[in-house]
């Protein structure tokens, strides 16, 4: 599925430069500690082009050249690696950290290289995350987070204004960052299947099958038929639940509480059903190796249609009501746009991709499980309104996608196969569409079958610096409903 | 909007809990006794992987509309009697955390929501992690779940009450 290439530091530029004209866009960059097996620190370059995709391998024993210039979303890819390895990315604009905090962690110390045993330095102000300033006559500064007036996750908002427009917004995230990465090390694929379920609980079902997309491969399973449909079915029933959410929250924010409220009410029917079928109202640990935990019967289809025919009809309503309500349109056109060249540089992916142009999800670009012939939804505009219509129209093809998985669901056959040892330091990537947009996990394995090196990239990740420019210009009023619309996950993010 | 009207009045009316009726009875009952009509409630994300705040959320949808009882959720901590706190406690978020304990006004009280909360659960043994939370801050009542649903975060508001009142 994909070609590899190992290349030097003096040819990365050009060989990156020629993928990108190629057509091809970055959408994973991993480094790993492989100095136990003679082959120094690797930093793997993925890029995908629908349908293929193509790896550089680049190894080094201290520092890289930084590609932020060519390619501008490895910039918090490099910061990473320069965090967690101790490598150095040379020529790299920011010289600051990213998810290790000055305020309380010895800089000298890079928990994914494989020497570090898990010693916490001592809890003390080793140094200060100095944030970017906005100078001039009238400019103001509005500081908010990390905790933040609503029920939502932290994170650091520094807005500069000049007036009302907003001029620059700097985000600082990674409070929640959980070393997630590192805890996976050394614990056999099971024992992480339960860990990534709980990387971002509202995505958790598709970013499980990002996770056995790549480790499934190398174990030599091989789910039948009927248990990669009823994936399929779930993970859309996933991105329904979200969807329906996010579309709530976008009325919240206008002052259309009835609105909202009602969108919640239909998130709190879809989690119930959920909980029926899986036993689960996020549907944690759902799948598992090989299979996964729950089975399609006449009834249960029967109910699934009949709640998702209200929901269509219901969300048809509401953009109804939001295309012909003139205080609607006011606050959604316009609002909050990401440019369609600003999401090709910044790597974008998911709802925000979609609706700037860009024709990216998984679920076309490298089909996996059950999927075939999904109709993706774009918009040229990038505002909010084209995030909410991507969203509606989301939905009804997803229910679409699940009428016909149920119809066409295939008989139990054979057992589950047996699970083999991987091959030692074998690896893997598994990718899936979360409601957010795409999930990538790399995968090696150790002589021993365990977890060797797990790297995870959530959608939030690629999408986040997208917000700091869908603001500019706008007030600072716009900035609840510009994020509600993006609704990006800070739990995936900061790992 | 009509259309909406209808729904969303017959969903108040008919569909709401009718399995826990008794318990928010009993919840406004306890309120209205214990902390004289309202209880305002703070939450604070410490590195949860956010379904605890998607269920601390949907407690204010129409099914529960949790602000019947009286229990709000405020905007800081300077207004809050109760903290609830969700996640394993990270690095990052240790100092956040102490400081809006510290910025709630006495008495407070500390309700931990999550499996996350009490022993760190899957996070336990890594370097970015600093909880439980009652290492750090006097715990009054755990809600365990992974996460608890808004039932079981209701039935921990009860608690909380008759806990208070004794
Ligand atoms: S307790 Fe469970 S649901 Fe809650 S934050 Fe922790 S992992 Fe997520």
């Amino acid at each position: 599925m994909f070609i590899e290439e190992e290349v030097e530091g003096s040819n990365l530029y050009s060989r990156v430069r020629d993928a990108i004209r190629e057509g091809f866009y970055l959408f994973g960059m991993v480094g790993s500690d492989e100095r136990e097996l003679g082959r120094g620190f690797a930093i793997r370059y993925f890029f995908m082009k629908k349908g293929s995709v193509r790896v550089f391998i680049l190894r080094t024993e201290d520092k890289f050249p930084s590609i932020v210039s060519l390619c501008p979303s490895s910039k918090n890819y490099e910061k990473e690696i320069r965090d967690m390895f101790g490598l150095l990315p040379e020529g790299h604009p920011d010289s600051r950290r990213l998810m290790l905090y000055p305020e309380n962690w010895n800089p000298a110390i890079h928990p994914l290289r494989k020497d570090y045993k898990g010693e916490k330095p001592e809890f003390k102000v080793y140094g200060r995350y100095t944030y970017k300033k906005v100078m001039g006559d009238g400019v103001n500064e509005i500081l908010v987070g990390p905790i933040h007036a609503g029920i939502i996750e932290p994170g650091h908002f520094r807005f500069s204004l000049a007036g009302e427009a907003i001029l620059q917004l700097e985000i600082r995230h990674f409070w929640k960052h959980r070393g997630i990465e590192k805890l996976c090390e050394g614990k056999d694929p099971k024992q992480v299947l339960k860990i990534v379920n709980r990387i971002s609980g509202d995505n958790a079902v598709n970013i499980s099958i990002a996770y056995l997309n790549a480790v499934e491969p190398l174990l030599g399973l091989e789910p039948s038929e009927r248990v990669k449909v009823i994936r399929s079915i779930l993970g859309e029933l996933e991105r329904v639940w979200n969807h329906v959410r996010d579309i709530g929250w976008l009325f919240m924010d206008i002052a259309f509480p009835l609105v909202a409220q009602h969108l919640f009410s239909l998130q709190e029917k879809l989690m119930r059903f959920n909980k029926s079928l899986t036993g689960h109202r996020f549907m944690f640990d759902v799948c598992e190796l090989g299979t996964v935990k729950v089975d399609f019967n006449r009834d249960r289809e029967r109910d699934l249609i009949d709640l998702l025919e209200v929901i269509e009809e219901e969300i048809r309503q509401v953009e109804e009501f939001a295309l012909e309500t003139p205080s609607v349109r006011d606050r959604f056109e316009t609002t909050g746009r990401v440019f369609k060249n600003t999401a090709m540089e910044l790597s974008l992916c998911g709802v925000c991709a979609r609706a700037s142009g860009l024709e990216r999800d998984t679920r076309v670009e490298l089909p996996y499980l059950a999927y075939k012939d999904v109709n993706l939804h774009t918009f040229e505009e990038g505002d909010v309104m084209a995030r909410f219509l991507v969203r509606t129209r989301e939905i009804y093809e997803s229910i679409r996608l699940i009428k016909l998985f149920l119809k066409n669901l295939p008989e139990q056959t054979e057992k589950a196969n047996k699970m083999q040892k991987p091959e030692p330091y074998s690896w893997n990537i598994g990718n899936a569409e979360t409601p957010r947009g795409n999930a990538f996990f790399f995968v090696m394995f150790d002589k021993d079958g365990k977890i060797y090196r797990l790297k995870y990239v959530d959608p939030s990740f690629r999408n986040w610096p997208a917000i700091q420019y869908a603001v500019l210009g706008d007030i600072i009023a716009d900035f609840p409903l510009v994020n509600k619309s993006m609704n990006l996950s800070y739990a995936g993010n900061d790992l | 909007m009509l259309f909406l009207m209808k729904r969303a009045f017959r969903l108040k009316t008919e569909e709401i809990m009718p399995e826990h009726k008794e318990l928010l009875y009993e919840l406004r009952e306890a309120i209205d006794k214990v902390f004289g009509g309202s209880l305002f409630v703070r939450e604070v994300d410490t590195g949860s992987c956010n379904a605890c705040e998607v269920e601390v959320a949907n407690l204010n949808n129409p099914y529960y509309d949790i602000e019947r009882f009286g229990i709000k959720f405020v905007a800081s901590p300077k207004h809050a009697d109760v903290l609830l706190i969700t996640g394993c406690v990270t690095r990052n978020m240790l100092v956040p955390m102490i400081k809006a304990y510290e910025n709630a006004p006495n008495p407070k009280f500390i309700v931990t929501l999550g499996d996350c909360t009490k022993d760190c659960s899957y996070f336990k043994d890594s370097y970015a992690v600093e909880g439980p939370v009652e290492k750090h801050i006097p715990v009054h009542l755990h809600i365990p779940g992974c996460p608890p649903e808004p039932r079981h975060i209701i039935e921990g508001f009860l608690k909380l009450c008759n806990r208070w009142e004794r």
